[in-house]
């Protein structure tokens, strides 16, 4: 069970990134996604409005999986830009790694 | 009344034309259509027997047009799909030939024989039929439409948006109007909006823009407090028994003493109240009031949700959507956080369907056995505008959306939804069966209650949001209007609105002739909408008045004063009030009673000629002899085919 937390969006855009919360969970990033992994990058997207960190980081090598081909930005009904999010939980985890994710 | 002999004698001059449509093949692949032509035009009086590809198609109703001027027949059978689709088709061809609509018969070959039969039975079937039909029109008359005078008159029941929309549009047009209110108040449920969805003007703008312009028309008298207590008659002449009395209900006598403490007075607006036209009567009084046309703009209510519902009533933070917005609407401050009665709402959380799109088995019915059904189409879009003015007005205070599906119709609204997410509120979405569950928060952080839901958009993973308040975002129930619908026999529909003729075509009339539907007493929808429905109505109602008279179907009892012998079964067996009476009249120097008939409000039903001992009733166009003829023919070994 995730217990939401909202602060983590707005920590969130200390990483760069400032539209979590514009998502509205179509999956089209998902469908376009070359990767065709589970549900990259629409399940870690819900993580990161949801504010379910234990999830992103427990999950954190998904990040690594994207390739940066664009796609997912490309076609966002909601232009999230959803491999700019991916980016920003990167540098994210990076940072809690470091254990500065809080500074 | 013709004499017999003089009546079979003109019968054996008519000339009957026969029309047998292909449809296509849809009429022609089961039935042998040639045949059933060659077999008809051995009936007697049949002068022509014709069939075509389709007979709706121009060219075919042409070939009916041109036997007509050109004097080779005088009564029309046409063989084709139901009455119901094409029978006022061919009524309206035989006029444009000068001809009476009404010596007309209608011979249905296809739903009742070629979509059911197959075979040397079917072809058999339709010659019977046509020639049933071919008899029956040989002793058909070019009867009269009813003509009856229309007062230019009409009476507006609520004063909500809706009703003063259609009052207003009437009197424009040149109709005087009475308005009818229940309430001491007018505005109706928009005057308990605050800003509405998607302008964002104030709701009580709006009411008091139409409420001066209904109080200034001197064509319109509104009453308000009044309650429609009779009703009679029939389009063109309706008689309204209504009672002004002083209020009863709780909800008036709040609004009585919220426009006490307002310091407003009668005519102006008042936020959450409406606009108070004139004095509140003090005693009752009784009223009656004549009309053309009734327009019914009954309007709507919210749902309560039943106790225990999402923690209603269990826990003081759960409360509705009009609640919320009536109290946002009352605040004038913008601090970081909402503040409700001295608490600081730091989370709130808001639940879409509460009393809507209910299922049979996961929802419970309400205590008179309803269930709703539809969805109430506004509570989206009403929803997320709260949503916004919230995080817009009180930035510290997040919002939480659960929902099942995101209905945001109609221009300007899906935008509401995407500002929504900008103004960085969180949607979760649950299943119907699935519904979030409002608990008592275990946690210490403050929040007073938790939310568990199995959230869809996070693949079912159950997901816990802590809050402060809890918005139910409740649905909308039409007002109980069953006396009303009791008194002038209105259809209502099995989700308790008012049921219009047909949803497409004729969407503001209702199947009793000059009522007519304004707003949410039809089904649920916004104010545009509600605004639109009245103006159609109002439109409806003055292209009924205007002509000074109505015209309505012959097919009505009539009684042949000849053979009456005033025996009043009819009038006993009459199912509709006020169709038949017992006159007194002279005949040969002596008082007798004898039947009559009130055209207008006949229904051509049929119970008064089946109980008349002397035969002395019949239905105009429907005949006990043309029923003979009927039969006759059916059952002849002449026309099988």
């Amino acid at each position: 069970m995730a217990l939401v937390d909202l602060d983590f969006p707005e920590q969130l855009e200390r990483f760069g990134v400032d539209t979590t919360l514009e998502c509205f969970n179509c999956g089209t990033c998902a469908a376009i996604c070359p990767l065709i992994h589970e549900h990259f990058p629409r399940k870690i997207i819900r993580y990161a409005q949801l504010g379910a960190k234990d999830r992103i980081l427990q999950e954190s090598d998904e990040l690594w999986r994207c390739l940066h081909c664009g796609l997912c930005t490309y076609t966002c009904p909601r232009e999230v830009n959803p491999g700019e999010l991916i980016l920003g939980l990167r540098r994210y985890v990076v940072a809690n790694w470091r254990g500065t994710a809080n500074v | 009344m013709v004499d017999t002999e003089k009546e079979s004698e003109m019968q054996s001059e008519r000339k009957v034309g026969v029309y047998v449509c292909r449809c296509g093949g849809n009429i022609s692949d089961h039935v042998d259509v040639e045949r059933v032509c060659e077999q008809t035009s051995k009936i007697p009086g049949v002068v022509v027997a014709r069939q075509d590809m389709f007979m709706c198609s121009d060219p075919g109703q042409d070939l009916i047009i041109e036997d007509l001027k050109s004097g080779t027949i005088d009564r029309v059978v046409v063989a084709s799909c139901s009455p119901d689709l094409h029978e006022m088709t061919f009524r309206n061809a035989i006029s444009r030939a000068g001809f009476s609509p009404y010596v007309y018969e209608h011979a249905n070959i296809r739903e009742q024989v070629s979509w059911v039969h197959h075979g040397d039975k079917a072809t058999d079937k339709a010659a019977r039929l046509v020639a049933a039909a071919s008899a029956k029109a040989k002793q058909l008359q070019p009867l009269d439409p009813i003509r009856v005078e229309a007062k230019r008159q009409a009476v507006v029941i609520g004063g909500g948006i809706a009703g003063m929309r259609a009052a207003k549009d009437l009197a424009t047009r040149g109709i005087k109007v009475t308005l009818l209110e229940k309430s001491p108040f007018l505005g109706g449920r928009a005057a308990q909006l605050d800003r509405v969805a998607p302008t964002g003007e104030l709701a009580s703008d709006i009411v008091l823009e139409l409420a001066d312009a209904v109080l200034a028309d001197p064509a319109i008298t509104v009453h308000t407090c009044a309650q429609v207590t009779e009703s009679e008659g029939y389009v063109g002449n309706f008689t309204l028994g209504f009672k002004r009395q002083p209020p009863e209900s709780q909800e008036d006598r709040d609004r009585i003493k919220q426009m006490a403490e307002s310091g407003k007075g009668i005519g102006e607006v008042i936020p959450f109240v409406g606009v108070c036209p004139a004095q509140i009567p003090e005693t009752s009084e009784e009223h009656t009031v004549e009309a053309g046309v009734v327009v019914l703009a009954t309007g709507i209510k919210p749902y309560t949700p039943r106790h225990g519902e999402y923690g209603f009533g269990d826990f003081k933070e759960v409360i509705t959507l009009p609640e919320l917005i009536k109290i946002m609407g009352k605040k004038k401050d913008t601090t970081t956080f909402l503040e409700l009665n001295g608490r600081t709402i730091r989370s709130v959380a808001m639940i879409h369907c509460v009393g809507s799109r209910q299922i049979p088995g996961i929802h419970e019915e309400d205590e008179t056995g309803y269930m709703n059904e539809y969805c109430s189409r506004t509570c989206c879009t009403a929803t997320l505008q709260a949503a916004n003015i919230i995080r817009e007005t009180y930035p510290g205070t997040r919002v939480f959306d659960f929902y099942r599906d995101i209905r945001t119709y109609g221009r300007g609204q899906e935008e509401l939804y995407e500002q929504a997410a900008k103004n960085k509120v969180l949607f979760l979405r649950f299943e119907a069966a699935e519904a979030p569950v409002v608990t008592q928060n275990g946690r210490s952080n403050g929040h007073p209650l938790s939310i568990l839901v199995q959230d869809t958009l996070t693949f079912g993973e159950e997901v816990e949001v802590p809050v402060d308040l809890v918005v139910l975002a409740v649905g909308t129930e039409p007002n109980n209007v069953s006396d009303l619908a009791g008194m002038m026999k209105l259809p209502v529909g099995a989700d308790r609105f008012l049921q219009e003729v047909h949803p497409k075509l004729r969407p503001v009339e209702l199947s009793v002739a000059g009522v007519l539907l304004a707003g949410t007493c039809q089904s649920p929808m916004d104010m545009g909408e509600a605004c639109n429905g009245a103006s159609s109505a109002a439109v409806k109602a003055s292209s009924l008045l205007t002509r000074g008279y109505v015209e309505l179907d012959p097919f009505v009892a009539e009684v042949n004063m000849d053979l009456c012998a005033g025996t009043g079964k009819c009038v006993e067996a009459c199912l509709q009030e006020g169709a038949l009476r017992m006159v007194e009249i002279e005949e040969d120097g002596k008082k007798v009673q004898r039947a009559e008939v009130n055209p207008a409000l006949c229904t051509g039903c049929g119970a008064c000629v089946a109980v008349c001992p002397e035969n002395a009733i019949n239905v105009k166009g429907w005949t006990l002899k043309q029923y003979e003829a009927m039969v006759d023919m059916i059952v002849s070994g002449e026309v099988a085919a």
